[in-house]
C-alpha cells in the first residue's frame, strides 16, 4: 500500500478534515510531489485540477468523490468514513501498480507443424538460431515429403536438422490458441496428448495438388505428377494422343504451368505419342519457364490456346472441344491420356474455425505487402508452403528463411516488444480488445485480460476501441495522448488543423517532406500515431474542443494496414464524426480520412494544403 | 586506407541490400553495406504508389519501412559512395577493396560516404546489385528515342508519380498503348526469359491512368499475361473490362499524324495499324551492368540468362562464401527480392557457422 499516495484536492464539504490524519489512518503517504506509482484522489477527474490530471496521466489513479462520501456529522465520525473510503479507493489503485498483469518471460521453443520442404527447412533455420525446435509431422519420420514436394532434396536437408530440432512422429496439431512468447498447443500423438507452450509456430502442412473441377473422369485423367506411366508408347500404325490442361477457366500459375510443360515435354518424347497442351495463358514466369516452353514447341507439342472458359469437356474428358483462335474453328481432340495440372493446397487446421481464439481467421493470412515472408496478422504465428500456396522449390525455402528469422528476432526482443498496460480496475471483461487485435495479444485469462508477451506492436487499436480506457500500449493511452495533444496546441497558438498520421504511412510522407523543405500552411499541428486505427472519435472530438477548427487523419490504403483493419476502423470514426458534426450543425468536412503510402508525400502536401484552405 | 573486418559485405544498397542487412541483423549477425552511389534505396526509390482506392501490393512503399528499421538497427553499417574494385580469398576470407565515388552531393542521412579506398575483411559476401533495364533502342523498330510519344514504362511510371501525364504533343493523351515484352521472351536478343514482373507493373500504371484520367483510352499489346500474385488474379477480370487487351505483338511503331502508330496483327492474322498519343514500352529486366566484372572478381558463375549465381534454390554462386539476393540473380519483385534477401542471408549464416566450426575443429 506504502505505493499508492493520497493527492488532496481541498473540495467543498472537506472542510476540517487533516489531510495528513486521513492519509495515516488509510495507510497511505501524503503526496510528496514528482513521480509517484499510483495515487488516490480526493476529487472526481473532471473536478482535479489540470495539473494534477496531466501527472497522473496514464497512472492507476483512484479519483474519489471524497466530499460524497464523508457527509456530515461529528468530526471523528467524518475522520472515520474518509480514511475508510480512501483506503478502500488505495486498494483498488494499488491493483493497477501490479507489474503488467502478465510477467512471464517469452517462451523460447518454436513449434513447426507439417512436413515437406517448408517445414524442414523452417526447423533447421529456428534450430541454427538457437532455438529449441519441435517438429511436429503427421508422417513417421521428418524426411518424409509431401506430395508435392522433392522427395530428395527434403530428405537431404531432414539429414542435417541441429541437434536443437526434436521431431515428433506421427503427431497432429489439435488446437492453438495464443500469440507470440506464449502459444499454447495441444498435440496428439500415438503417445497421447499434450499440451505445451510455445514461442512462435510455423504452420506448414504437406501439400498436394488440387486439380481443377473440370468433370474429367478420373479413371482418365491424371495429375501431371503421375505422368508418364512405365512404357507408355504408341506404334506407328496407332499414335496415341495424350492432352496436358494447364489452366483453361482460369490461367495455371507459373509452378503449375512449369509443371504441365514437364508433363508435355515427357510425353512427346515417347514414340508416337502426340502431346497437346491446352492453356488459355502461357504463364512462363517460372524460373527455365520460358526456355521449356520453347522446347516443348520443338519437340512437337501442340501448343492449344483457348479462351478461358471455352474448353468444353464431354464423356469425362475423352472428348475436348474448343474454338481454336487462330484459325477460328471448332478443334475436337479424343485424347488416349489426359493429364492436369492444378495448383499446390493444403488443409486449414481445423481450431482456426473457433471464432473466439482465432476471432479473424479468414483474414489471418493477409495479402499485402507487409505480410511477406510467411507473416501472418497474428504476432507469431508463420503460415509457409502449400497452405500459403506457395510453389515447391526456392519459394518456400524463402519464407521458412525469412520466417525463422523473424520470429527469432522478436523472442529474443531484438526489436522492443511493447505489452499492453491492463487497468483491471477499469476493465468490465467485454473482450473487445481481443476482438479487434488482429496481432493477437490480449486475451481472457481465468479471470482478467492477459497480453501475450512477445506479440504487440503498439498500434493502439485496442486503447481506442476500449469502452473503459482500460488498456493501452504503453505510452498510447487515452490521457496520455490527449496530455500530449493540449500540450502540442499549447505550444502553437493558432492550429487551425490537427494531421493524425500514421507511423507506417502519414508519418513517414510527413517527415519526407519536412527533408525536402516543404512549406506547410500556418496553423497545422502534426499529431504521428503509430496507426491510424488508434485515432478514436474521442481522440478528434478532443482536438475539436481544444480549438482545432479541422482534423485529418492521414492512414494507409486499403489491404495495407499493419494491424489489418487500423485503416478501415479509423476511417469508419472519421465518417462517424463528421457524421455527428454535421447533426451538430457544425460541418462536417472538418473531419477528413486520406488514404496515403509512405511513399506519397505529393498527395499528403495536396491533400493538407486543400484541406486547410476550406478551414477558412 | 583504411581496413574493415566484418562478418557478411553486402554489395548494393537497394531493397534487396538493405534486406539482407537487416535479415542479418534479425539473426544477430552485423554486416557491412557497400552501395556505389550516394544514397540507399535503389531503384525502388522512384517507384510510386500504384493504390487507386486499394493497396495493389507493389511493395514500393515498403522501403520506408525497411530504412526505418535500418535506422534502429546497430548491427548494420550503411556505406555510401563506395564502389567494390577488387577481390580475393584469403584463408576463408574475401578481401574486397571499396573505392571512393566522386561525391554528387545528396547525401543519404543513414549512409556514411566511404571516405578513402578500404579493404574489407569479410568471411561472407552477399552480392544485391540488382538489375539493369533493357535499354529499347536495341529494339529499333518500336521508334525508342526516334518517335515522339514513345517512352518506357519507367518514364511513364516517373511521369505518373509526379500526378503528370503527356503525350507526343505535351497535352494529356486521348489513348495510351503498353507494348509488353520489351527485350523480354526474345529470341532474336537471346533473352529467354519472362520478366516475371512488367505485366503487373503496366497493368498497375494502366489503372492509375484510368482513375486518374478516365477518359484515356488503355490498350495493352501482349503475348501472355503473367500473373503476379493471388489478388492480382482476382483483380484481371475487371481490368479487362476496363483496359482493351490486344494479344499480338507490335510490327512497328512509327511517328503518325496524331501520335505513334503502331502496326500489329489483327486477330485474323490481318496487319492493323492504329494512332495513340502516347506508347508505353514495358522494358524488361536484364543482369546488372557490373555482372560481368562481379564474376570475374568473385570467380562465380552465371545463370543461363545472364543473371548472377547458379544455384536459384540455395542463393548460392559458384565462388565460396559469395551468395546472391535480389534482382541481381533473376527478374522478381520488390517484395520477393526482399524477401529473395532472407534466403541469401540465411545461407550466409550457415557458412558463417559451418567456418567457426571448422575452426573449432582445428
Amino acid at each position: 500500500m506504502a505505493r499508492v499516495c493520497l493527492i488532496w484536492v481541498e473540495r467543498p464539504g472537506l472542510e476540517g478534515l487533516d489531510p495528513a490524519e486521513v492519509a495515516k489512518r488509510a495507510g497511505l503517504s501524503l503526496d510528496p510531489g514528482g513521480a509517484i506509482p499510483a495515487a488516490v484522489v480526493t476529487a472526481p477527474e473532471w473536478a482535479a485540477p489540470p495539473a494534477v490530471r496531466s501527472r497522473l496521466a496514464g497512472k492507476p489513479a483512484q479519483w474519489l468523490d471524497l466530499a460524497g462520501e464523508v457527509g456530515g456529522g461529528p468530526a471523528e465520525k467524518r475522520l472515520a468514513r474518509a480514511a475508510a473510503a480512501v483506503a478502500r479507493a488505495a486498494g483498488r489503485a494499488a491493483l493497477g501498480t501490479l507489474p503488467q498483469v502478465y510477467t512471464a518471460q517469452p517462451a523460447q521453443t518454436v513449434l513447426v507443424a507439417g512436413a515437406g520442404l517448408a517445414a524442414v527447412a523452417a526447423a533447421r533455420q529456428a534450430g541454427l538460431l538457437g532455438h529449441p525446435v519441435i517438429l511436429a509431422t503427421p508422417f513417421g519420420r521428418a524426411a518424409q515429403a509431401g506430395a508435392d514436394d522433392e522427395a530428395e532434396e527434403v530428405s537431404l536437408l531432414a539429414a542435417q536438422l541441429p541437434a536443437q530440432v526434436e521431431v515428433l512422429a506421427e503427431a497432429e496439431l489439435r488446437h492453438l490458441s495464443g500469440a507470440a512468447g506464449d502459444f499454447t498447443a495441444e498435440l496428439q500423438t500415438p503417445q497421447g496428448a499434450q499440451l505445451k507452450r510455445f514461442g512462435a509456430v510455423v504452420l506448414a502442412p504437406a501439400g498436394g495438388y488440387a486439380p481443377p473441377e473440370l468433370g474429367l473422369d478420373p479413371e482418365l485423367a491424371k495429375p501431371v505428377a503421375d505422368l508418364p506411366p512405365e512404357g507408355l508408347a504408341g506404334s506407328p500404325d496407332k499414335w496415341l494422343q495424350a492432352a496436358v490442361i494447364a489452366g483453361v477457366d482460369a490461367p495455371a500459375t507459373a509452378d503449375a504451368f512449369a509443371r504441365a510443360v514437364e508433363a508435355a515435354l515427357a510425353l512427346q518424347a515417347r514414340d508416337f505419342v502426340q502431346t497437346t497442351l491446352l492453356f488459355s495463358e502461357a504463364r512462363v514466369a517460372s524460373e527455365g519457364g520460358e526456355r521449356r516452353y520453347r522446347e516443348a514447341r520443338q519437340a512437337g507439342v501442340i501448343a492449344a490456346r483457348v479462351a478461358a472458359g471455352g474448353l468444353e469437356v464431354a464423356q469425362g474428358g475423352r472428348l475436348l472441344k474448343w474454338r481454336d483462335l487462330l484459325l477460328d474453328e471448332e478443334v475436337q481432340l479424343r485424347p488416349d491420356l489426359l493429364a492436369v495440372a492444378g495448383p499446390v493446397a493444403a488443409a486449414l487446421p481445423a481450431f482456426l474455425a473457433n471464432p473466439v481464439l482465432w476471432p479473424a481467421w479468414p483474414q489471418l493470412v493477409p495479402e499485402g505487402p507487409r505480410f511477406s515472408g510467411g507473416r501472418t496478422a497474428r504476432s507469431g504465428l508463420y503460415i509457409i508452403g502449400a497452405l500459403r500456396g506457395t510453389a515447391p522449390g526456392r519459394a518456400r525455402r524463402v519464407e521458412a528463411a525469412a520466417a525463422a528469422a523473424d520470429l527469432h528476432d522478436r523472442l529474443t526482443q531484438g526489436r522492443a516488444t511493447p505489452v499492453p498496460s491492463v487497468r483491471n480496475t477499469a476493465c468490465a471483461s467485454c473482450l473487445t480488445c481481443v476482438r479487434v487485435c488482429a496481432h493477437g495479444v490480449p486475451r481472457y485469462g481465468s479471470d482478467a485480460i492477459v497480453c501475450a508477451p512477445a506479440a504487440c506492436v503498439a498500434c493502439g487499436m485496442c486503447a481506442a476501441e476500449c469502452p473503459a480506457e482500460a488498456i493501452a500500449p504503453p505510452g498510447w493511452s487515452n490521457p496520455e495522448l490527449i496530455a500530449g495533444l493540449e500540450a502540442g496546441l499549447a505550444k502553437s497558438a493558432g492550429t487551425k488543423a490537427v494531421l493524425f498520421a500514421c507511423g507506417q504511412s502519414g508519418a513517414q510522407a510527413f517527415a519526407e517532406l519536412c527533408r525536402q523543405g516543404h512549406e506547410w500552411p500556418e496553423g497545422l499541428l502534426l499529431y504521428p500515431v503509430p496507426c491510424a486505427g488508434r485515432v478514436g472519435m474521442q481522440l478528434i472530438m478532443k482536438a475539436l474542443s481544444s480549438g482545432a477548427a479541422g482534423i485529418m487523419v492521414a492512414g494507409c490504403h486499403d489491404g495495407n494496414c499493419r494491424s489489418v483493419s487500423g485503416n478501415l476502423r479509423a476511417r469508419l470514426r472519421a465518417g462517424e464524426t463528421a457524421a455527428l458534426l454535421e447533426r451538430l450543425g457544425l460541418g462536417p468536412e472538418r473531419v477528413e480520412f486520406l488514404h496515403l503510402a509512405s511513399n506519397q508525400p505529393r498527395r499528403l502536401a495536396q491533400a493538407v494544403d486543400r484541406f486547410v484552405s476550406t478551414l477558412g | 586506407m583504411t581496413i574493415i573486418s566484418t562478418p557478411v559485405l553486402i554489395l548494393g544498397g537497394g531493397v534487396a541490400g538493405v534486406s539482407a542487412a537487416l535479415e542479418l541483423a534479425r539473426r544477430g549477425v552485423p554486416s557491412v553495406l557497400a552501395e556505389k552511389g550516394p544514397r540507399l534505396g535503389g531503384r525502388v526509390r522512384d517507384f510510386c504508389c500504384k493504390a487507386t482506392q486499394a493497396c495493389v501490393h507493389c511493395g514500393a512503399c515498403r522501403l520506408g519501412d525497411l530504412l526505418a528499421e535500418a535506422a534502429a538497427r546497430p548491427e548494420a553499417a550503411f556505406r555510401s559512395l563506395a564502389l567494390a574494385a577488387e577481390a580475393q580469398r584469403e584463408g576463408g576470407v574475401w578481401q574486397v577493396e571499396l573505392r571512393p565515388q566522386p561525391d554528387e552531393g545528396e547525401a543519404d542521412p543513414l549512409a556514411q560516404p566511404l571516405a578513402e579506398k578500404t579493404t574489407v575483411n569479410a568471411q561472407a559476401v552477399i552480392l544485391a546489385v540488382g538489375y539493369e533495364p533493357f535499354d529499347p533502342r536495341r529494339k529499333t523498330r518500336f521508334g525508342y528515342g526516334r518517335v515522339p510519344g514513345v517512352m518506357t514504362a519507367l518514364e511513364l511510371e516517373a511521369m505518373l508519380g509526379q500526378g503528370v501525364l503527356v503525350g507526343h504533343d505535351g497535352q494529356p493523351p486521348e489513348s495510351v498503348a503498353f507494348i509488353q515484352c520489351v527485350g523480354s521472351r526474345d529470341e532474336s536478343l537471346g533473352n529467354l526469359y519472362c520478366s516475371r514482373v512488367c505485366c503487373g507493373f503496366a497493368l498497375d500504371m494502366a489503372g492509375l491512368i484510368k482513375e486518374g484520367w478516365p477518359e484515356t483510352a488503355v490498350t495493352f499489346f501482349h503475348m501472355d499475361v503473367q500473373g503476379y500474385g493471388p489478388s492480382w488474379e482476382e483483380a484481371l477480370p475487371h481490368m479487362r473490362q476496363a483496359i482493351d487487351f490486344v494479344r499480338a505483338m507490335p510490327g512497328e511503331v512509327s511517328a503518325g499524324e496524331n501520335g505513334p502508330r503502331v502496326c500489329f496483327a489483327g486477330p485474323d492474322g490481318q496487319p492493323r495499324s492504329r494512332e495513340f498519343g502516347l506508347v508505353a514500352l514495358s522494358q524488361g529486366l536484364t543482369p546488372p551492368a557490373s555482372a560481368g566484372a562481379l564474376s570475374e572478381m568473385f570467380g562465380l558463375n552465371r545463370n543461363q540468362d545472364g543473371f548472377l549465381g547458379e544455384d536459384a534454390a540455395l542463393a548460392v554462386s559458384g565462388a565460396q562464401g559469395v551468395f546472391v539476393a535480389g534482382t541481381a540473380q533473376g527478374p522478381r519483385g520488390i517484395v520477393e527480392s526482399i524477401d529473395h534477401a532472407a534466403l541469401a542471408a540465411g545461407a550466409a549464416m550457415e557458412s558463417l557457422f559451418r567456418a567457426g566450426k571448422e575452426a573449432a575443429h582445428g
